[in-house]
């Protein structure tokens, strides 16, 4: 395969459904091997998009490819294994034999399909229950077989729609463990996912979208600008000596704010907030409130989150999910 | 296709559907058998030939009466959820993303349904013929039997079609009313048909009741293909039970318009699902 094609590759692509909500011209490249997040509120489009590039859905406009294949086509197909948001998988067969009718319909048989299977099922943890009937399987443990199943025809690229929701926090861990192993492995991963750190853990790229609308998208670093605020809580502060210490360091300190500002006694501890962008800053500001008599209790680093940035990228938009 | 016919099967198999309709359908059998016994008796010894014809046609009849249903709604039943169900279980989502076009998925699905539930059907009917045969001396030439068999087994191709298709169009349980609907108003136009056949009404009453009939059995020429059997095995010998074969039987052209009907629903089902979001 040649390595400068890109694995996934979309230019204006929408799906408006009838009632207006759908995905509206959506932009994207996507390398290969690289992990992809895409982010967003429930309803914002995120499952309608990655629906169209998997050929379940009918592009409404715009266009897209999987590999260099058109999206739907049956050659995109090939290359890719789909793990679903909400999906069941038939009670009244066993996960051996959910792998192995997958198996079917990805043409593999024999020997080398029953290999691929008992090896599928033992990586995602649940080789030894491959012979129990999905309905006596839990959640987790379908959503494991659901991996399994979208991972049988060793697909270059993986869309994974909330691969561990259903899955207490060891699975969450064994399965963001699999998705480093996989990315490794230089395989493509798409995925959409409420669970931040998952992204952030995986993720080269993410996008965020909203309304139907991609509103954001870059690298996970770029997305996040390495923020670090730091916090110090001090005894003995006084207003007064907040724009002191302002002066003395040249940094944006600011004190914490309380609904009484009686209640910034000298005797209660206040907290004090700086953005900054290296340690010895916050070496500097600790040396000079010890210098003015205050007494410092604690001096923290805090390092924005994806989830905070997430939140703070929704807020004050539309309601959620809600077409503008 | 190959395992989505296999699919079909296993399904059909694990769900129990075919298990409690054949033990069902055993219980039937043995009760028939008794009443073709019974009822085919010449007790009086008068050795009246057509008389003993008739009665054994009415047996014949009321087995197919039965027999009728039970694989109209075996066929309902299995398929009416096929799409929309699996749709909305997240079924689908994950199987019509392998690289199989998505008109093998639905010709797999269709023939596997149409192949078992056609395979009970043809148990069913042999069934019935020889029970009938051994049991109330009901014998038939080859040329009527063979055609009688393909008429009975004709019923599931156009039920699982119109099935399928109703299953691209509406939910499952949506889908589940419909096709009962659907089944009964074309039972309902053999019914009126058979009504007019024996209650002394007026002609322009008769040709209304024979009218209203006619139309709907077009809406579900299942019953319609039954009637057309139960006529062509007893040549209108069973009119001693009217409410069983009544009236006149569905023609030929009937039969050139369920196969029509079938293939039509067939293909609309197919470019519908060939069409449909999931």
């Amino acid at each position: 395969m040649t390595p400068d094609i890109p694995a996934i590759q979309t230019q204006a692509l929408s799906k408006i459904y009838e009632n207006g909500r759908g995905c509206r011209n959506i932009t994207l490249r996507i390398g290969q091997g690289e992990a992809f997040g895409f982010l967003g509120p429930n309803g914002a489009g995120k499952s309608t998009f990655v629906k169209t590039l998997v050929g379940l859905v009918r592009a409404s406009g715009g266009e897209g490819s999987l590999l260099g294949s058109p999206i739907g086509s049956l050659e995109a197909r090939r290359h890719i294994g789909y793990l679903p948001e909400l999906y069941r998988y038939p009670e009244w067969l066993s996960g051996e034999e959910v792998m192995k009718m997958h198996a079917g319909l990805l043409g593999l048989r024999g020997e080398e399909a029953r290999k691929r299977i008992r090896a599928g099922l033992d990586e995602v943890g649940i080789g030894r229950r491959g012979s129990d009937r999905v309905k006596q399987y839990s959640k987790g443990m379908q959503q494991r077989l659901g991996l399994a199943c979208a991972l049988l025809g060793d697909p270059s690229i993986l869309f994974l729609d909330e691969p561990s929701s259903a899955m207490d926090p060891v699975g969450r861990r064994e399965v963001r463990e699999l998705l480093l192993e996989l990315k490794k492995r230089g395989k493509t991963l798409f995925l959409n996912s409420h669970l931040m750190e998952d992204v952030e853990a995986v993720c080269d790229r993410m996008a965020l979208m909203l309304n139907g609308d991609m509103i954001r998208s870059g690298t996970v670093g770029e997305m996040l600008k390495v923020k670090v605020r730091w916090r110090f809580k001090v005894g003995g502060f006084s207003p007064v000596l907040l724009d002191w210490l302002r002066e003395a360091s040249g940094l944006p300190v600011s004190a914490e704010q309380t609904e009484h500002a009686e209640e910034m006694s000298w005797e209660a501890p206040t907290w004090l907030e700086a953005e900054l962008e290296h340690e010895e800053q916050a070496g500097l500001l600790n040396m000079l409130i010890v210098e003015q008599g205050m007494t410092l209790y604690e001096s923290s680093m805090h390092q924005e989150k994806l989830e905070d940035w997430f939140l703070e990228a929704v807020s004050g938009r539309d309601q959620r999910g809600e077409q503008r | 296709m190959k395992t989505m016919i296999m699919t079909t099967w296993q399904e059909m198999l694990r769900r129990k559907m075919l298990l409690i309709t054949l033990v069902l359908t055993a219980l039937f059998l043995a009760v028939f058998w008794f009443i073709a016994d019974t009822v085919a008796l010449d007790s009086s010894g008068s050795g009246d030939l057509l008389g003993q014809f008739a009665r054994r046609s009415a047996i014949l009849s009321l087995g197919f009466f039965f027999g009728g249903f039970v694989v109209a709604f075996l066929a309902i039943f299995s398929s009416f959820s096929v799409i929309s169900g699996e749709a909305e279980q997240g079924v689908l989502q994950s199987v019509l993303t392998r690289p199989i076009p998505r008109w093998k998925w639905y010709v797999g699905r269709w023939i596997g349904y149409v192949s078992l539930i056609g395979g009970y059907a043809l148990v069913l009917f042999v069934s019935m013929v020889l029970i009938t045969k051994f049991h109330a001396g009901m014998t038939r030439d080859y040329g009527d039997i063979w055609v009688s068999l393909l008429l009975f087994v004709g019923a599931v191709p156009a039920l699982v079609s119109m099935s399928m298709l109703g299953s691209s169009l509406f939910s499952g349980i949506g889908n589940g009313v419909f096709m009962t609907m659907l089944y009964g108003a074309g039972w309902l136009g053999g019914m009126v048909e058979k009504v007019r056949g024996f209650l002394p009404v007026e002609p322009d009453v008769e040709a209304t009741l024979s009218r209203t009939g006619a139309l709907l059995s077009l809406l579900m020429p299942a019953d319609g293909l039954n009637r057309r059997m139960q006529y062509i095995l007893t040549q209108g010998a069973g009119e001693t039970l009217p409410f069983l074969t009544g009236g006149s039987p569905p023609s030929q052209a009937f039969v050139v318009y369920a196969a029509i009907f079938t293939i039509f629903a067939f293909g609309v089902g197919l470019w519908l699902f060939k069409r449909k979001d999931f």
